[in-house]
């Protein structure tokens, strides 16, 4: 049974004349351990894609199920544990919160979480370690530069030790090197530690770090490819 | 909780200026409460412990509900009943000293005349007499007093002490010496009851009976006490002695005034909070939307909001409640030297009741969180695809047009209100202006800051500072009003209350000159509220008429009364002042203020042979009373009716119920004939010094009273009033500031949130000083708007205060424009909205331009 299962996907914005549709009928299945790379042009329907797949936000129509879940059927509590414990997420302007350390702004999925503090702070240290950031634990937002604030949303984003991770730009604001370093970072959490990653991009030399590219253009999928170079 | 709780120390900490100044909104509110509500236990302590008596240790205490004296023959009615061990009539007077009675360095201003039977009082109390003896019957001038009332007097066994008397001054010799009471302030003076009842003017009469019981069983007791009950029916209260609830009444009702003012300015709290939450929740949206993303339910996301009010209600409430106490504390401090001169009463510790911190704390937290509920659901709305959009900077906010219309319609109806000339609907038509005025303000943020930005425009020509800063207030026109609300409501009550006492001002001193113009007055140690104070016979009155020279001589008597009414808490009974004048003499010198009636048919009426009275406006309005109608006064020979036949006052009972009836009737049905209180007028020609000299001559053997001239009175009476004014003023000054904040608030927050936008204006040219001045140039006109509203929603308040007043007939007042309030409240607006711009405008121009470009 695939991770991600998603049918006749269907997104509509707005009503009657101004209405646009985003996403047209969309079929996609990732299964896990799977690095899946989404392409395509600005307002290709891409970001919505993620976001209903995540289950930020309710399709017009069609289904999604993540793990087994249909989605359409959770309440709105339901979903935020969802999203708490099976995915996590990473954002193209990092989101952290300022005022936290490194170490805390890793922790706080655990921590919503009721997870003890401590322990919570200790599998965070062990993530930072893990993504390159073990020195910079007490760090923070402003004290990173952009490469590191995105290693401790990676790092936060895992920390939970979700089937799935949804990384929307993740590369959008970083400069090339660090753009490649956290590239290949989501390409361990897939083949290294097992988990899914769905990542938006509309860089093809990042989305070469994936095993599979797809293609979208007008709300619609126009292509799913193999990636033999990564799979390689 | 424990994650919201730490996000909320860290955001709080992270914007420290800010968490700061919203914090400090709830400090001075709960300052406030708890700083007015301890001046009233702190008063009533003072009080009871001048003017009060204890009750005393025996198993049953008898005395008239009225406090009055009564016949020694109700004694014999109470030893009929079964059970009684051992019983005796006495006289317990509470004496007020005039200050310095017993030299400057005194600290005694009070303590209880106590006439006992010397037979049976030592059966009844545990009079432990260290030195000397108890007294015994058929002792003339002597008495026995605690050792602490001697150290205190510096006097000891067989020394002679002088105590005022209606036969003027008495020396009695201490012939016995016991330990002092348990309650300090409420010594003793024992005497012979026959002897107190020759010294007070009281023959024939006792004011309380004790009497010890042959049981201890509860229930035997309680069969026994309502045996006497029964014996004695509803005119007799069984238990401690009546105290003054006649000035508690009046007590009270500034207790209720300066909670409310601690009440508006929590409220301004609340508006100031409110206002910063739902900044915050705007600025946090891409951090709400990341933990909604990651998984914060939206139960988490409300307690994250919450949890941050109330670590600020929290930490403003404790530090609220430490100034609060000072605060009390120094006005306590303040008023003690006035209320030693005019009332004689000592403040001896500031008293904190529990009651009050609960209420300060359950107010300062409570309204922290209800301010944040609104921004904290706002909060939880925010989707966790708000995390994945870039940021836009700050929106743009719509008017709500509904509150406006709402708004409106609530001023229509309290100008309705103000024309039906009910009480009632003015006082509601108040309320409803201000909650009006808040609802249409955003509305009034465009074209009011359009108009304005004229004016601003003209003082920082040419440099589109004034256009910037009338943008900025406009595309946030619901934060704009909230900040001008908050000040609104600072200033509506500052003009409004300051309106009202410029008014009353001018009525009071119509009034006083009115009813206390006389050449001279003998005043007793406590004015007005006469209960604790020690008269003169008619040999006094005599006196002073026989000094050639004195034209007319009026006197005031004094008895407590109480009248059966109906309160929305059900029946009840109001305690009464019952002044008697003499209806012939009392119009050459003075006159009432009458607001149903006339003098002369008034005072005609009140020379006949017959109960009839006058009752003052408080009394009128309270008990629904009206020319005609009969009113029940309870009197020691029992209930009488009184038909009223004028609603009239003077000054001094302005606030207490009182009821004015002749002398002869006050005589035949209250037994009192002891003056309390003289007018004396000069004849015509009379040489003033001789006069005075006589005067001072007689006053000498009468210690109890104070020769005072007429219009040094007046000038001392205005100087106290004017002393009150300048509390009420500085009150109102701390009502005022939190409206500074406001302004300084909203001008911080609205830089921080355009810091980005405040970089981009330095990167394509603005000069610092052209940052600074839009700042400022914001801030004069939101406080520029904010004082409009504030004197015209003040106004309104202000006249129907005074339209209330007289409304309700507890006085007749004409509204005075306060001119100089209006000055005063459009000059305070105007310089706080500079002083609040200070601050931010510094911080603004001082910005460094990279890093305000990439500030988030």
């Amino acid at each position: 049974m695939p991770l991600i299962q998603a049918e006749n996907l269907t997104k509509v914005y707005g009503t009657g004349e101004t209405a646009v549709t985003a996403l047209d009928h969309v079929n996609v299945r990732v299964e896990l351990g799977e690095f899946v790379a989404v392409m395509g042009p600005s307002g290709c329907g891409k970001s919505t894609l993620l976001h209903l797949l995540g289950g930020l936000d309710r399709p017009t129509d069609g289904s999604v199920s993540v793990d087994g879940q249909p989605l359409a059927k959770l309440s709105d509590d339901a979903l935020s544990k969802l999203r708490r414990r099976k995915i996590g997420f990473v954002f193209q302007f990092f989101n952290l919160i300022p005022i936290l350390s490194s170490i805390e702004n890793a922790a706080l999925p655990l921590l919503l979480d009721s997870v003890s503090p401590t322990r919570a702070k200790q599998k965070a240290a062990d993530w930072l370690t893990k993504v390159g950031l073990g020195a910079r634990l007490g760090n923070r937002p402003d004290q990173l530069s952009a490469g590191q604030q995105q290693r401790v949303a990676i790092a936060r984003a895992l920390i939970t030790d979700p089937v799935l991770v949804l990384a929307d730009e993740p590369t959008g604001n970083l400069d090339t090197k660090s753009s490649d370093e956290i590239a290949a970072l989501l390409q361990q959490v897939a083949k290294e530690w097992g988990r899914s990653v769905l990542m938006v991009t509309h860089d093809p030399r990042i989305a070469a770090y994936a095993e599979r590219i797809v293609l979208m253009r007008d709300g619609k999928i126009v292509e799913d490819k193999r990636n033999a170079k990564a799979e390689g | 909780m424990n994650l919201q709780l730490t996000l909320a120390a860290r955001y709080l900490w992270g914007r420290k200026l800010r968490s700061f100044l919203t914090t400090l909104a709830i400090v001075i509110g709960v300052m406030v409460i708890m700083g007015t509500g301890i001046y009233m236990p702190t008063f009533m302590d003072a009080f009871n412990k001048s003017i009060l008596s204890a009750s005393g240790q025996t198993d049953v205490m008898i005395t008239h509900k009225t406090g009055e004296a009564f016949s020694v023959s109700v004694l014999n009615r109470v030893k009929t009943v079964d059970g009684i061990r051992v019983i005796a009539g006495a006289i317990d007077r509470p004496v007020a000293l005039p200050p310095n009675f017993y030299g400057r360095n005194s600290t005694v201003s009070g303590f209880a005349i106590v006439g006992v039977d010397p037979n049976v009082a030592p059966f009844l109390h545990d009079y432990q007499i260290t030195q000397g003896r108890f007294l015994k019957q058929g002792d003339g001038n002597v008495a026995v007093i605690s050792q602490r009332l001697a150290d205190s007097l510096n006097v000891k066994l067989g020394d002679a002490l002088r105590v005022p008397t209606t036969e003027g001054v008495v020396k009695l010799t201490i012939v016995g010496l016991m330990p002092g009471r348990a309650l300090v302030g409420n010594e003793q003076v024992l005497i012979t009851l026959s002897q107190a009842q020759k010294l007070l003017d009281m023959s024939g009469r006792i004011n309380v009976i004790e009497a010890n019981l042959t049981t201890t069983d509860k229930a035997q007791s309680e069969a026994i006490v309502n045996q006497i009950k029964a014996q004695l029916g509803d005119n007799y209260t069984l238990g401690g002695l009546t105290s003054g609830s006649e000035f508690l009444g009046a007590m009270q009702m500034a207790q209720v005034m300066f909670s409310m003012f601690g009440f508006f300015t929590l409220l301004m709290g609340g508006f100031i909070i409110f206002n910063t939450f739902r900044t915050i929740v705007a600025e946090r949206r891409h951090d709400i939307g990341m933990l909604r993303a990651i998984g914060a339910s939206r139960g988490t996301i409300i307690g994250l909001v919450l949890a941050e009010g109330l670590v600020q209600g929290v930490v403003g409430t404790t530090i609220g409640l430490a100034l609060g106490y000072l605060f009390g504390m120094g006005f306590t401090g303040l008023a003690a030297p006035m209320m030693k001169q005019f009332m004689n009463m000592t403040i001896s510790a500031v008293i904190v009741e529990p009651s009050l911190v609960v209420v300060s704390v359950a107010l300062g937290v409570g309204v922290t969180l209800f301010a944040g509920l609104l921004p904290a659901f706002t909060a939880s709305r925010v989707t966790p695809i708000e995390a994945l959009r870039p940021s836009i900077g700050v929106t743009i906010q719509r008017v709500g047009r509904i509150g406006a219309i709402v708004g409106a319609v609530l001023i229509a109806i309290a100008l309705v209100g103000l024309l039906s000339g009910s009480f009632e609907l003015i006082a509601l038509g108040g309320m409803l202006f201000l909650v009006g005025l808040v609802l249409v303000a955003p509305v009034l943020v465009k074209p009011f800051a359009n108009a304005f930005g004229v004016l601003t425009a003209l003082i920082f020509a040419r440099e589109g500072t004034s256009e910037l800063a009338q943008g900025n207030l406009t595309r946030q026109p619901g934060r704009a009003a909230i900040t001008a609300s908050a000040t609104m409501i600072g200033l509506a009550i500052v003009v409004g209350i300051g309106g009202m006492m410029f008014s009353l001002s001018d009525t009071i001193t119509g009034l006083f000159q009115k009813s206390l113009g006389s050449d001279y007055l003998l005043l007793p140690p406590s004015v007005a509220i006469w209960k604790g104070d020690i008269g003169a016979g008619q040999g006094l009155a005599n006196k002073i008429r026989s000094i050639n020279g004195v034209g007319a001589v009026s006197t005031l008597r004094y008895a407590q009364s109480y009248i059966q009414t109906a309160t929305v808490k059900g029946a009840g009974e109001t305690a009464i002042a019952v002044l008697g004048i003499d209806p012939v003499e009392y119009p050459k010198i003075a006159s009432l203020e009458f607001q149903k009636g006339n003098q002369q048919d008034a005072f005609a009426a009140l020379g006949r042979a017959e109960r009839n009275a006058i009752v003052n406006g408080v009394l009128a309005a309270q008990a629904n009373l009206k020319v005609g109608d009969l009113i029940p006064l309870s009197t020691p020979e029992g209930q009488q009716e009184y038909r009223i036949i004028a609603i009239g006052g003077d000054v001094l009972s302005m606030k207490i119920n009182t009821v004015y009836v002749s002398q002869a009737v006050m005589r035949e049905d209250f037994r009192k004939s002891e003056d309390i209180f003289y007018q004396i007028n000069l004849a015509p020609g009379a040489n003033p010094a001789t006069v005075e000299q006589w005067l001072n001559a007689i006053v000498d053997d009468y210690p109890q009273f104070r020769l005072v001239v007429g219009r040094e009175y007046l000038a001392e009476f205005r100087q106290q009033y004017d002393a009150i004014y300048g509390g009420f003023y500085f009150l109102l000054g701390i009502l005022a500031f939190p409206s500074l904040i406001a302004i300084l608030n909203t001008l911080a927050i609205g830089v921080i949130e355009r810091t980005r936008e405040i970089g981009m204006l330095r990167a394509i040219g603005a000069t610092r000083r052209q940052v600074w001045r839009t700042i400022v140039a914001e801030a004069l006109l939101l406080s520029a708007l904010g004082t409009a509203f504030g004197i015209l929603g003040g106004l309104y308040l202000s006249y129907v205060i005074v339209q209330g007043m007289s409304a309700s007939g507890i006085f007749k007042m004409a509204y005075s424009f306060p001119l100089t309030g209006v000055l005063a409240a459009t000059a305070v607006g105007l310089i706080f909205g500079v002083i609040a711009a200070l601050f931010p405008a510094r911080q603004a121009s001082q910005m460094e331009i990279i890093k305000a470009l990439r500030y988030e």
